[in-house]
C-alpha cells in the first residue's frame, strides 16, 4: 500500500517516513478537533495514585528539593534495588542503579555509552521508533529483527542469530512490547540469553510496562537469569506503572562501571532528574502498591472492551498479552494505515497512530490505545466504524 | 553485579576519560509561598502527565517576556523550549550545531560546555584570531563586552552559531541577537536553578533551527518535569 491519497497534507506526508515525528504531527493536528478522542500516546489516562501526590507536596512545603547527585536520590536507587531483587529476581544493589530523567533519556544515555560508531543493535520490528534516535545519535547502526502476527509479535531467538554480526554490540528486547502489545515468553527469553552468552553480546531490556501484564502470561526479566546480571541493561520507569508520566523519572540498572559510566554522561548533558520527582518516585516504590492492582484490572476491562468492538468492525489484531495497545490489521481497508488514521482523525475526530509511526513496513496496522474511560472508548469505536466499513466496503 | 570486561570497553575510549561537569548545587530551602502555590495547585489539577513538547506555554511566553525587557527582542513562544536546566540546553545545541571535528569558541565561561564539547568530539578555542573550522560560538554576560563585539564582528563574516547564555552571569544589555548579521543565528539559553535549584528547569530560545533543537530535545527526554515547569511559572509571576 501506498501514500496516494491526495487528500493527505502535505505537512503529514512530509513527516511519513519518520515514526516520532509522524506521531508529533498526528497530535499537532488534533489540537483543531476540540472533540478529539485521542488514542494515541501512550500517557496514562488514570490519576496519579493520592499517596504519590501527598508525598510530593510534602517535599515541597519542606523545601526538600535541592539537587540530587547525578546517579539519583540516594534513598531512591537504595528502594530501586530493592525492587529489582522482590519483584524481578535481580541481584543488585543501589551502585548498580541510576535514575534517569523518563525512560526516554535511560535508553539515551545507555546509547552514548554503550555504542561505539558503527556497532549494531538488534531491535525486534515492529519499534517505538525512539529506539532509533537513540542509536543513531550514539554513532549506532539499527537492525531490524523481524516479527510477525502469527506469532503474537513474540520474538524468535532464530531470527536474533541470523541478524548477528561481527558489528553486533547488543540485543534490544522490550516486552510488554510498545507498539505491539506482544510479551516474549519465558522460554523464548531463555534461548535469547543463550545467545547473548555464546555471541558475547549485551542485553538491554526494556520493562517499562511490565507491571501490565494480561492472565496466562507473565513478565519475566532476562537479567534474572544466571550470567546475565553482568550483561544486561534493564531499563524501567515509573510513568506507565504510576500515571506519573510528567514526572519523568525512570532508571537503569546494569553493572556498576557501566551506571557510573552513565552518570557522567548524564551530568555533561542533563543533570539529575528533578528532585520533587525522585520523591515522589521513592513514594511510589516503597508505598502501597494497590493502584497498580486497581490500574490493572481497569485496563483488563477496556482492553476485552476495545477487543470485542474491533471484532464487531471485523478487524483483526494482534493478542494483546500486555501494555496499553491494539496492534490492529487495517488492511482490509485498502488503504494505508497513514491515510486511514488521518481519515479517522479528520473524519472521526480519533487519534490513532499509524502502523508507519512504529517502522516503515507497517502500513497495514494501526496501534489504538486503550488509555480512555469505557464510555470513551465505545464512542470512538462507534466514530471509527462507518469510516472502516466505507473504506472496506471499496475493496 | 560487577561489570564484565566488555562493558567496560567504550567506557575507556570515550567516556572515562571525560572531565568530570559540574554537578547542579544548593541547599533545601524554604521555597517562595508563591511558588509553593503554583506547584500545589497544579498537582490538584492533575499536571502530573506530560506536558506539550515545547513545554507549558505561559512558562515560554514568560521567557519571551523576560528577554524582551531585559534584551529588547522580540521573539515568540513557538521559539521556545524548555528544557532540562541549562544543561540540556547547550548539549542539544552543542551536538545539532557543530559536527564532531570542528570548533566551539568560548571566552570566559568555558568550563560550563568543556565536558560537552569533549564528549562530542568537539575542540575547544579559547582564543579569538582564528575563526577557521569554528562551528558554534558560547558566549555569556561574564565576558569582556568589547571582546565579546569584536567575536561577533568575526562572526558574522561566517556561518558559525551563537549560544548566549544567560544562566552564567546577570543579563547585560548586550544581546548578540541584535548584531544585524546574525539573524536567525543566536540561541539564548536561561535557567530558573538559581532561585529553584534541583527543579531542573531551563529553556532555550530563538533562531531559524529552534524547531530542530526542539525535536532533539524531545528525543533525549520528551518533555520536562510538568510540575517543576509550573513551579517555575509561579516563580517567573513573582
Amino acid at each position: 500500500m501506498n501514500l496516494t491519497n491526495p487528500n493527505i497534507p502535505e505537512d503529514v506526508r512530509a513527516v511519513a517516513s519518520n515514526g516520532t515525528q509522524l506521531r508529533y504531527k498526528m497530535m499537532e493536528l488534533t489540537v483543531q478537533y476540540p472533540d478529539a478522542i485521542a488514542l494515541g500516546r501512550g500517557d496514562p489516562d488514570l490519576a496519579t495514585p493520592a499517596h504519590i501526590i501527598e508525598a510530593t507536596t510534602a517535599v515541597i512545603r519542606q523545601g526538600r528539593t535541592a539537587p540530587t547527585p547525578v546517579a539519583g536520590l540516594p534513598e531512591l536507587r537504595e528502594a530501586v534495588a530493592h525492587k529489582l531483587q522482590r519483584d524481578n529476581g535481580i541481584a543488585a544493589d543501589a551502585r548498580n542503579v541510576i535514575i534517569t530523567t523518563g525512560g526516554q533519556e535511560a535508553l539515551f544515555l545507555i546509547m552514548q555509552v554503550l555504542l561505539d560508531p558503527g556497532d549494531e543493535v538488534l531491535v525486534p520490528d515492529p519499534r517505538y521508533t525512539s529506539y532509533d534516535e537513540a542509536i543513531d545519535s550514539a554513532g549506532g547502526k539499527i537492525v531490524l529483527i523481524p516479527t510477525d502476527h502469527a506469532d503474537a509479535f513474540n520474538l524468535r531467538p532464530e531470527a536474533v542469530e541470523a541478524a548477528i554480526t561481527p558489528r553486533t554490540k547488543a540485543i534490544l528486547l522490550i516486552s510488554p512490547s510498545n507498539p505491539t502489545s506482544g510479551i516474549i515468553t519465558e522460554e523464548r527469553l531463555r534461548q535469547i540469553a543463550e545467545i547473548a552468552i555464546r555471541h558475547n553480546l549485551i542485553v538491554i531490556s526494556d520493562e517499562i510496562y511490565e507491571k501490565f501484564v494480561y492472565s496466562p502470561w507473565k513478565h519475566f526479566s532476562i537479567a534474572s537469569l544466571p550470567n546475565m546480571a553482568e550483561r544486561t541493561i534493564t531499563l524501567n520507569g515509573f510513568s506507565k506503572s504510576y500515571a506519573m508520566t510528567g514526572f519523568r523519572v525512570g532508571y537503569v540498572s546494569a553493572p556498576v562501571n557501566f551506571i557510573e559510566a552513565m552518570a557522567k554522561v548524564k551530568a555533561i548533558t542533563t543533570g539529575p532528574a528533578a528532585t520533587v520527582s525522585q520523591w515522589a518516585a521513592h513514594a511510589a516504590v516503597t508505598g502501597p502498591q494497590d493502584a497498580i492492582a486497581e490500574f490493572h484490572r481497569i485496563y483488563s476491562e477496556r482492553r476485552q472492551m476495545m477487543m470485542d468492538g474491533l471484532r464487531d468492525l471485523r478487524l483483526d489484531f494482534s493478542e494483546p498479552r500486555g501494555a496499553f495497545f491494539l496492534w490492529t490489521n487495517s488492511s482490509p481497508t485498502g488503504i494505508h494505515a497513514t491515510e486511514l488514521a488521518y481519515l479517522l482523525l479528520k473524519e472521526g475526530h480519533v487519534l490513532i497512530f499509524p502502523g508507519t509511526a512504529f517502522g516503515e513496513n507497517w502500513g497495514g496496522y494501526l496501534r489504538i490505545s486503550i488509555l480512555q474511560s469505557t464510555d470513551l472508548l465505545r464512542e470512538a469505536l462507534t466514530r471509527m466504524a462507518p469510516i472502516i466499513a466505507r473504506y472496506r466496503a471499496n475493496t | 553485579m560487577n561489570g564484565p570486561q566488555q562493558l567496560a570497553r567504550p567506557l575507556a575510549q570515550r567516556v572515562a576519560e571525560l572531565p568530570d561537569a559540574a554537578a547542579p548545587s544548593g541547599e533545601d530551602n524554604p521555597l517562595p509561598e508563591t511558588v509553593q502555590q503554583a506547584a500545589f495547585e497544579a498537582l490538584a489539577r492533575g499536571e502530573t502527565h506530560y506536558t506539550d513538547r515545547p513545554g507549558i506555554l505561559p512558562l515560554r511566553k514568560q521567557a519571551v517576556n523576560w528577554l524582551g525587557s531585559h534584551y529588547g527582542l522580540e521573539l515568540g513562544a513557538d521559539e521556545v523550549t524548555i528544557t532540562c536546566g541549562a544543561t540540556e540546553a547547550r548539549f542539544v545545541a552543542l551536538k545539532q550545531l557543530v559536527a564532531p571535528g570542528k570548533h566551539v569558541l568560548a571566552l570566559s565561561s568555558s568550563h560550563y560546555i568543556e565536558a560537552a564539547a569533549q564528549l562530542l568530539g568537539l575542540s575547544l578555542r579559547q582564543q579569538v584570531d582564528d575563526f577557521s573550522g569554528i562551528g558554534v560560538v558560547y558566549l555569556t554576560a561574564a565576558d569582556d563586552p568589547e571582546l565579546v563585539r569584536q567575536v561577533l564582528d568575526q562572526a558574522a563574516t561566517t556561518d558559525c552559531w551563537i549560544l548566549w547564555d544567560t544562566s552564567v552571569a546577570p543579563a547585560a544589555g548586550l544581546h548578540p541577537a541584535h548584531h544585524p548579521d546574525l539573524t536567525g543565528r543566536v540561541i539564548s539559553i536561561g535557567s530558573f536553578s538559581d532561585a529553584l535549584p534541583g527543579w531542573r528547569v531551563g529553556w532555550m530560545a530563538g533562531s531559524k533551527v529552534a524547531n530542530k533543537l526542539r525535536a532533539y530535545k524531545q528525543s533525549m527526554t520528551i518533555c520536562s518535569t510538568s510540575i517543576s515547569q509550573w513551579a517555575a511559572l509561579g516563580l517567573a509571576e513573582l
